[in-house]
C-alpha cells in the first residue's frame, strides 16, 4: 500500500510540474514524470511478494512469476510515451520558432 | 568530415565515440537475435541501434550521422522494415490462419528455434531503429532551419 502512495506521490509531482511551469520544457519533463508513475504503477499491480522475472529459462522450474500482462502493456505505453514526447517536442521548437521565448506567459504578448 | 574540429563535441568526446560506437550498435544487434530466448527483443535492440547513430550524431555532428543513414534511406527502410513484418503475418495464410507460425521449430533454447519470431523481431528492429532515428534526425533539422531565419 505504501508503494502505490508512492506512486501517487509522483504523480502529483508530475502534475505540479505541468500546472505550475512556465516554461514549457519543464513542462513537458512534468509530463513525463506522470508517465512513468503511471507505468511504474501498473507493473507495482502485477508485482507478487518473492517473484521473479517471467522468463522461461534453461533447468529452471516456473514458480512464483509476476504476472507478465501489466508489462507487456507497459511495454507499449513506453512507445506511446515516446511518440507523444517527439510530437510535443516539436511543437515547442516550432513555438520558440515564433516566439523566441519557452515562457508560456510572454507568449500572448509578442505577436497575439 | 569526421576530424574537423569545428562541428561537434570535444576530442575527447569524440575518441571515446570511436571507440564505443561500434560496441553499441553490436550489442543492439545481439539483443535483437536473442529477443525469443532472453529478455529485450525488437523493440529494445531498435532503440539500442538507433542509439548508436544518435551518439554518432551527438559527438560529431549532424552531417556525419546522415552520410551513415541518408534522410530518405531511413524512410525508405522503416517502409521496408513495417511491410516486412506485413509480409510475414501474411505467410501465416500458407499454414492457415494470419501469424501462423509455418516455418520449423527447431530445439529449444537454440538461437534458430522460433520460427517466424526471429524474423519478425528482425522487422520491428528495423523499423524501430530506423523510425526512432528518423525522429532524432527531424527535430535536428527542425532546430537548424529555426535558427538561419
Amino acid at each position: 500500500m505504501t508503494l502505490y502512495l508512492l506512486c501517487l506521490i509522483l504523480f502529483c509531482v508530475g502534475l505540479y510540474g505541468v500546472l505550475r511551469k512556465r516554461n514549457i520544457v519543464k513542462m513537458i519533463i512534468g509530463l513525463g514524470i506522470i508517465e512513468y508513475s503511471m507505468n511504474l504503477f501498473f507493473v507495482l499491480l502485477g508485482y507478487r511478494n518473492q517473484g521473479r522475472a517471467p522468463i522461461e529459462a534453461q533447468a529452471q522450474d516456473i514458480l512464483n512469476m509476476v504476472d507478465p500482462l501489466p508489462q507487456a502493456l507497459v511495454l507499449t505505453s513506453i512507445v506511446i510515451g515516446l511518440g507523444i514526447t517527439a510530437l510535443v517536442i516539436s511543437i515547442a521548437i516550432r513555438i520558440y520558432d515564433k516566439y523566441g521565448t519557452f515562457d508560456i506567459t510572454k507568449i500572448k504578448k509578442l505577436r497575439g | 568530415m569526421i576530424d574537423n574540429p569545428k562541428t561537434g563535441m570535444s576530442l575527447i568526446v569524440k575518441t571515446v565515440t570511436r571507440l564505443t560506437v561500434g560496441l553499441i550498435l553490436l550489442f543492439g544487434i545481439y539483443i535483437v537475435l536473442h529477443g525469443h530466448l532472453s529478455p529485450g527483443g525488437g523493440f529494445a535492440g531498435g532503440v539500442i541501434i538507433a542509439l548508436s547513430f544518435v551518439h554518432l550524431m551527438l559527438a560529431f555532428g549532424k552531417d556525419v550521422a546522415v552520410s551513415k543513414i541518408s534522410k530518405n534511406l531511413a524512410s525508405n527502410l522503416e517502409s521496408v522494415g513495417a511491410l516486412m513484418f506485413l509480409s510475414i503475418a501474411l505467410i501465416g495464410y500458407l499454414g492457415g490462419s494470419f501469424f501462423m507460425n509455418v516455418l520449423e521449430k527447431g530445439k529449444h533454447f537454440k538461437l534458430f528455434s522460433a520460427g517466424t519470431i526471429l524474423l519478425s523481431n528482425v522487422a520491428i528492429s528495423l523499423k524501430v531503429g530506423v523510425g526512432l532515428f528518423a525522429i532524432f534526425l527531424a527535430l535536428v533539422i527542425l532546430e537548424r532551419s529555426s535558427k538561419e531565419k
